[in-house]
Formats: C-alpha cells, structure tokens, sequence
C-alpha cells in the first residue's frame, strides 16, 4: 500500500527552514554572549532532533503507528509540545538557580553592610571619627 | 552565653521602636544584643533601628521572611551567638515572653524553643478560618514527621547552636516556619513549644492576607509532602535554600 506522505515536501523544507534559522539564531546569541553556553545547550540539542525528525519523518509515522496514534499529524504536534515543555521546564531550572544565588548574595550583602557598621563604630569609638565619605573607594579609612 | 535576639522587619518603622523598646525592657539578666534584618524596606526600617542602636542588616532587595531571617541566622553563627530569639518587627509578640523561650535552651532540654499562642485556653483570638488552618498544618506536621505542634506557624522562637548551624545552613523560601519545623525534627533536634502572648498589630496589615493563606497551605502541603524525597543539603548551584 502506498502511504501518503505525513509531511508534503514543501512543507518539510519550510519546517526544516525554520528549525536551522532557530538554530543560527541560538548560536548568534551564544556567540554574541547574550545566551550562556550551558543554558543553549538544551536549545540546540531539542532543535537538532527536531531536524532529524524533520528530515526523516517516517521516524514519526512508525511512531505514532506503535502508539496507537490515530491521525499521524497528530504525533508531529505531541513532539512539538514535549519539544516546548523540554525548554520551558529547562528554563524554570535555569531561573530557579538563579533566584537562589541572587538569595545568597543579597544574604551576604546584608551581613557585609553588618560587618561594615560595626567596624565603621569601632573605628569611631577609636577617635577615627570617619565621616561618610572616608569610606568612599580610592579614599583609606578612619584616620 | 552570648544571645542575640533577631527582628526580621519590612517596612515596620512605626512598630519597631515599641519592640526594641521591649526588647531593652526584657533584656534583663540576659546580655543581649539585638540586630534587625531590614528585608529591602521602602521606609526608615534600618534608619530606626541604627537610631535605637541596634545592628541593622539590610538587604538589597526584598527576600520575604525566610530569606531575611536566615540573614540573622548567619550573622549568629558567624560571630559565635550561643542563641538566636527571632522575634517578629510588628510588634505582636511580647518581649517579656522571651525569658520563657530561652528556658529550655539553658536547662539544655531543647535545640529549638517554638513560642505558641495556642497552648494556653484563651491565649490568642483568631479567625475561625486561619484557627482552621493552623489545625490542618499540626496535623500535617504530626504525620509528615511525628511531633505535635500547637502553633506552626509562630514566627517567635529561641535557637541554641544546633538550631543556628542547621538554619544558617537551609531555611525555607516563603511561609518558612512549618516546614523549618519539619527541618529541625527531621534533623534530630529537640524542639520544644512554650506558652505566649501575642497581641494585635498596631499599624499596618499582617504580611499574610485572606487569599494569601490558601497559597500558604498548598506550599506549606507540598513542602511537607515531598519532605522526605528532598536533599536536606541544597544542590551546589542553591546553596541556601531549601
């Protein structure tokens, strides 16, 4: 039996179009330093499958056969949603560190501010008398 | 024995000198010294504190209560406090009480002394909703980790060194206490609650609104639900959190 194809050639070319301009433009900004090089990692390797699948669809066509997927199509949109979830759960991660290490460092700027005052006292309490701006950057303190 | 008693506050100018005027008030055998964590406050919350003489840590930006409070933590354990009392900026809870709190911790029977306004009949009025709440997070607490809590929520207690080593380490994010509780029993600490007052605020609204509290139990729930499956140490990359 002849099988009609799950993705029309055009179609095929305009999708595997797309996923190379999605994977030049990562790597643009991979290389324009605007993207780190640990959180494209999970860009490219998603877009890369997405290629392969692109370019191979009766992977997909197999696929959604095993799996009992009624209308082939259908399993094309499935990959494109695990496709998202995959990345947008990446990242959720990749914020959720972030937020932890801002924690910290607002943590450990308070203590410093801390640490600061009561060296700023204890200098005082030596006749240092600092004025504000003797702890300004270029300038020595107390004295 | 070094105490030092810790005030998370956020924007509670207005309530703060009252409590640190307490706080000298209450002070008396103990030697204490007193540090107010200013969570990135809008008013003079740090300004107050300096004024009043006590140590202001102030935070660039605002972390909420368990983030701030973990501040006062790791000031504690960095200069070798025997105990941190955490006690609330607004103002509803009583100073007095603190002799109460630090008891247990110098008879050397508890790691952790939890302040409960529940544990004596008409201590504390509340709503029936939040009344019905705290009972659901006792009991979630009993069967997550077997110890039975009147109050869990209470934001004032007394830490002894075991408590400040494991809090300076991890606390919680948000509506940290329930679950810092689950923490420090997990953990084999002695955690022991003892009667308080507590009074109504004077100005300004409690941090912990109507619709606010359903999003409180559900994170308080998952918390405690995924308790056991979770690292007690933060992975590298959040170091601090739990």
């Amino acid at each position: 039996m002849s099988e009609t194809p799950l993705v029309p050639a055009r179609l095929q070319a305009a999708a595997a179009l797309v996923l190379i301009v999605q994977l030049l433009w990562v790597a643009g900004l991979v290389r324009s330093r605007r993207l780190g090089l640990r959180d494209s990692f999970l860009w490219l390797l998603s877009t890369l499958v997405a290629l392969a699948l692109t370019a191979f669809p009766g992977v997909l066509r197999v696929a959604a056969r095993e799996l009992r997927v009624e209308v082939p199509s259908n399993a094309l949109f499935a990959a494109a949603i695990v496709y998202i979830l995959v990345n947008q759960l990446g990242a959720t991660v990749a914020l959720s560190a972030s937020g932890a290490r801002i924690r910290r460092l607002a943590q450990e700027s308070a203590l410093l501010r801390g640490e600061l005052e009561v060296l700023r006292a204890r200098v005082e309490r030596l006749g240092g008398a600092p004025s504000a701006s003797a702890l300004e950057p270029g300038q020595s303190p107390g004295r | 024995m070094r105490v030092l008693a810790l005030v998370p506050a956020f924007n509670e100018a207005a309530n703060l000198p009252r409590v640190l005027d307490g706080l000298r008030a209450a002070a008396g055998a103990l030697r204490q010294d007193v540090a107010v964590v200013d969570d990135g406050s809008s008013d003079d919350t740090a300004a107050v504190a300096r004024g009043w003489g006590a140590l202001a840590l102030r935070s660039p930006v605002n972390l909420g209560i368990g983030g701030a409070v973990q501040i006062g933590y790791l000031w504690a354990r960095a200069h070798a406090y025997d105990i941190a009392v955490q006690i609330d900026g607004d103002g509803q809870h009583d100073p007095a009480d603190i002799a109460a709190l630090v008891g247990p911790l110098l008879e050397g029977r508890a790691d952790l002394v939890v302040g409960s306004r529940f544990l004596e009949a008409g201590g504390f009025r509340s709503t029936s909703l939040r009344r019905a709440g705290i009972r659901y997070l006792s009991a979630l607490l009993r069967l997550r980790c077997g110890a039975r809590f009147t109050d869990p929520t209470s934001g004032f207690r007394a830490a002894g060194p075991r408590a400040l080593d494991l809090f300076a380490a991890s606390y919680p994010s948000d509506y940290p206490e329930p679950e810092s509780l689950a923490l420090a029993v997990r953990a084999g600490l002695r955690v022991v609650e003892v009667p308080v007052r507590m009074r109504e605020r004077e100005h300004g609204d409690s941090s912990i609104g109507a619709l606010r509290t359903l999003y409180y139990l559900l994170k308080v729930t998952l918390a405690l639900v995924l308790l056991p499956i979770r690292r007690s140490t933060p992975a590298r990359a959040e170091e601090g959190t739990t």
